[in-house]
């Protein structure tokens, strides 16, 4: 008889159970619903192309806020994606979730019978899920009173909602997890799938990050004064801020055995994740950035390299003051003075909150799959507290065998993951504990 | 208990911190659990997370006597909301118990090594609420940006970090009822890979005006046996070798872990799976290595809505057999919802230690079961169970 603990550590080491003893873990499929092209070939053209997803907000309106530019999915019709019956249970939260895992297992090909069972698991990360759901039973709550409330919209409303519904739809009913992890809930939950597969928890793992644009969010930021006008341009030396956006992306994650298994197509594989919390501020990074470079850190040494073999960084990038000046301190100390390319797609996107990373991800696999580095836009005035190698405006082509998604989030989360072209890294590190 | 023992040790139990119904500490917790009594509501004059004078005896519980103050003193408390003071009060009674922190220092370890992993639910609706206020009834630009934060999920999670200083990982999960049964899940899974040398575990929540109009309007404060509460449990968890080199008394081990969805054949969305929790069970069983014939106790999570609790009612029936040993705390202390599955995993190492149970749901309290089963089921066809050990 053996602890939990003890078979979880030494699948942990041996990789995945019952499989190859391969702790690989392959990207198979990637589904995108954005701003800037729904699935992964619209996608891919924007980013290449550099085109922003920022317009004028449509999906209500801003007031007297003074800002009214954000990053909306304007031709995003849930019926395109689903049935009336998912449709009609779901907010437009999850119907951009579902969709974006519709599009990411078409695009891995996998089957219905190969998603169906126990070893497959979807974690979702979201900020504040159904908060537009939310705000429509609030707003007839606060205006009208208790009996104005939509008895049927209640079980609507939670972030828990979220893997459950994309589990419906697929079919699955192995773990179903929400992992709230703000601006980084991307990269938590892809690392996480990561580490089910690695652990034999699971041989596919559905996972990624939904976001949507709603009016208290929006406030929120405006009044944090964290909100640019009208573009978004991170690491420049006019920056203003953010731009918020909103949308969708999966990736489909399997086990190299079940991968080898059906033949599918590797596109990229998840190597190291870095995990770490500043433990400061609600809002603001630390400004010695020393959590966030222990995590870029870790994710480098659980992926079996060392800072040199890394080809570019998809950054948190957001355009505020403070963020922009942290990340650089990253990359100065993680490289020691080499100048790795970095780019932030929230010059295209917008901040798309707990999507954000999970949309960054797949402009990883973007990279990865063509060697194109994709642009920061609206970039025009070097920062000198910002100097970093930015893709300036043009994407850009390079060596892209190896290349990390930086994220920091409220909370003084800080999550990293580092993604890899197949079979590139000879070992992984994944070190996993060793008490003997 | 050398047999649980691989090369790297077990998962252990190190310290246990609980808020509930019966007060602020696992002690009025555990006295709770002995004495038996059934939910009593709060009068609605001691009700303090919202007036509730406009409702008819509100079927609800508070955390008795919730003072943040005498733990964390009256200085930064303003602009929290109740689900974070919940947090940080009951992560700082852990790091106590667990001895990671004496009179507020930390003791042989450091804040990089220790992590933070929390299950909540609805935990930022007491905020949101504020804000909509403001804003539909004022103006937006009036809403208050310091507690702007407040409305994000992983905020009360994030403070939790600030207060306490625990800068290894901290995740937020939002898994409803399961919650803080996966929230051991995913502690075990970053425990294994080395990223923390322990992680405060647990969950959160915290009664708002939102949450209890939202289970009033369906109905579910009308069941009989089912009050709405609040409340926040934690458990330090931490590799047993690990635990045993800085000297910590370990409580109990965690020793198997089981997770699953079951879609419903039709569109509802509300689904009572007895087939999730059933599943769930073996999973956990089979990974402790531990037979059914062996559990000779189950925390429930039975809470009073009835096609919830005859679905996992019937699950473990059809798991550990019709004379399972069945202890339900929710109907001692109420439905804590993302906090649930935290208050259950500690009633089971508080039986686990030869705690009394004062009133069974079914069969009777064994002293010291020598394995314990942890049930939680979800309400959207998603359930997790655990065993200690």
């Amino acid at each position: 008889m053996t602890g939990l603990y003890t078979r979880v550590v030494q699948s942990y080491r041996q990789g995945s159970a019952g499989a190859t003893g391969s702790p690989r873990v392959f990207i198979t499929g990637v589904g995108v619903i954005s701003s800037i092209g729904i699935g992964k070939q619209a996608f891919y053209a924007s980013l290449r192309a550099g085109r922003t997803g920022l317009s004028k907000l449509g999906a209500f309106a801003a007031g007297d806020l003074g800002r009214d530019i954000a990053g909306e999915v304007k031709d995003f019709r849930a019926e395109d994606h689903m049935t009336h019956a998912e449709a009609r249970n779901a907010g437009r939260c999850a119907h951009m979730a579902v969709a974006a895992a519709r599009l990411a297992t078409k695009d891995a090909a996998i089957s219905d019978a190969a998603l169906g069972g126990p070893r497959v698991a979807v974690v979702m990360g979201t900020t504040m899920g159904e908060g537009a759901l939310l705000g429509d039973l609030e707003g007839a709550w606060i205006k009208s009173g208790e009996g104005a409330i939509n008895r049927a919209d209640i079980p609507r409303y939670g972030s828990t909602l979220l893997p459950i519904h994309v589990a419906r739809a697929l079919g699955v009913s192995g773990l179903v997890s929400t992992l709230p992890a703000a601006c980084a809930a991307g990269n938590y939950a892809i690392g996480f799938g990561a580490d089910l597969i690695r652990m034999g928890r699971a041989d596919v793992v559905v996972c990624g990050a939904a976001e949507l644009l709603q009016e208290l969010q929006f406030a929120g930021f405006v009044r944090l004064a964290a909100m640019a006008k009208e573009r978004c341009r991170p690491f420049d030396k006019n920056r203003e801020g953010l731009i918020l956006g909103e949308g969708a992306a999966v990736l489909v994650l399997e086990s190299e055995a079940h991968a080898v298994r059906r033949n599918a197509a590797a596109q990229a594989e998840v190597l190291g994740m870095g995990l770490t919390c500043d433990g400061y501020h609600i809002t603001r990074p630390h400004p010695d950035a020393a959590g966030s470079i222990e995590a870029m850190r870790q994710a480098i040494a659980r992926s079996g390299i060392t800072p040199d073999a890394v080809d570019f960084v998809n950054a948190h990038g957001t355009g505020t003051k403070a963020n922009d000046v942290a990340e650089t301190k990253v990359m100065h100390d993680v490289f020691a003075g080499r100048r790795v390319p970095i780019s932030s797609m929230k010059s295209m996107l917008g901040h798309c909150m707990g999507a954000a990373s999970a949309l960054e991800a797949a402009g990883c696999v973007f990279t990865l799959e063509t060697g194109v580095y994709p642009p920061t836009i609206g970039f025009e005035t070097p920062d000198p507290e910002c100097d970093v190698d930015v893709v300036a405006n043009v994407a850009r082509e390079g060596k892209a065998d190896i290349i990390l998604n930086n994220s920091l989030a409220f909370g003084g989360y800080n999550a990293v993951t580092c993604f890899s072209r197949p079979y590139k890294v000879p070992e992984l590190g994944l070190p996993a504990r060793d008490l003997s | 208990m050398t047999a649980l023992r691989g090369a790297y040790g077990s998962m252990a139990v190190t310290g246990m911190s609980v808020l509930s119904a019966a007060g602020m500490g696992k002690d009025l917790f555990f006295a709770a659990l002995v004495k038996g009594e059934p939910t009593r509501p709060s009068p609605v004059q001691d009700l303090h997370a919202f007036d509730a004078a406009a409702y008819d005896a509100p079927n609800i519980v508070e955390v008795k006597g919730f003072d943040p103050t005498v733990l964390l003193g009256d200085k930064g408390l303003r602009t929290l909301d109740r689900i974070t003071k919940l947090l940080i009060v009951a992560a700082r009674m852990c790091l106590h118990d667990a001895g990671f922190k004496v009179d507020g220092q930390w003791q042989k370890s450091e804040p990089t090594k220790v992590g933070f992993v929390c299950s909540n639910a609805y935990g930022s609706l007491e905020a949101i609420t504020e804000l909509d206020r403001v804003a539909l009834l004022e103006d937006a630009r009036y809403i208050n940006p310091a507690k702007f934060p407040n409305t994000v999920s992983n905020s009360a999670a994030g403070y939790v970090s600030i207060w306490e200083d625990l800068r290894a990982l901290n995740v937020s999960v939002s898994n409803g009822n399961p919650g803080a049964l996966d929230a051991v899940g995913i502690a075990e899974v970053h425990l294994a890979s080395g990223r923390a040398d322990a992680l405060i575990t647990g969950g959160g929540e915290a009664m708002c005006e939102a949450l209890f109009l939202a289970f009033k309007k369906l109905g579910a404060l009308r069941s009989p046996g089912f009050c709405l509460g609040e409340g926040a449990a934690m458990v330090c968890l931490e590799p047993e070798l690990s635990a045993e080199s800085r000297g910590a008394t370990i409580l109990a081990r965690v020793t198997g872990y089981g997770t699953h969805f079951a879609a419903p054949k039709d569109d509802a969305l509300l689904h009572p799976s007895e087939e999730a929790m059933g599943t769930a069970i073996e999973q956990a069983l089979e990974s402790a290595d531990v037979s059914a014939k062996d559990v000779d106790l189950v925390i429930s999570g039975l809470s009073g809505l009835a096609p919830f609790d005859a679905a996992e009612l019937g699950a473990i029936h059809g798991s550990i057999g019709r004379t399972a040993n069945i202890f339900a705390p929710k109907k001692l202390v109420g439905e804590s919802l993302g906090a649930s599955g935290a208050l259950a995993l500690v009633a089971a190492v508080h039986a686990r230690n030869g705690g009394g149970l004062g009133r069974m749901e079914a069969g009777h309290a064994v002293s010291r079961p020598r394995h314990v089963l942890v049930t939680s089921l979800g309400y959207y066809g998603n359930a997790s169970a655990l065993v200690t050990s």
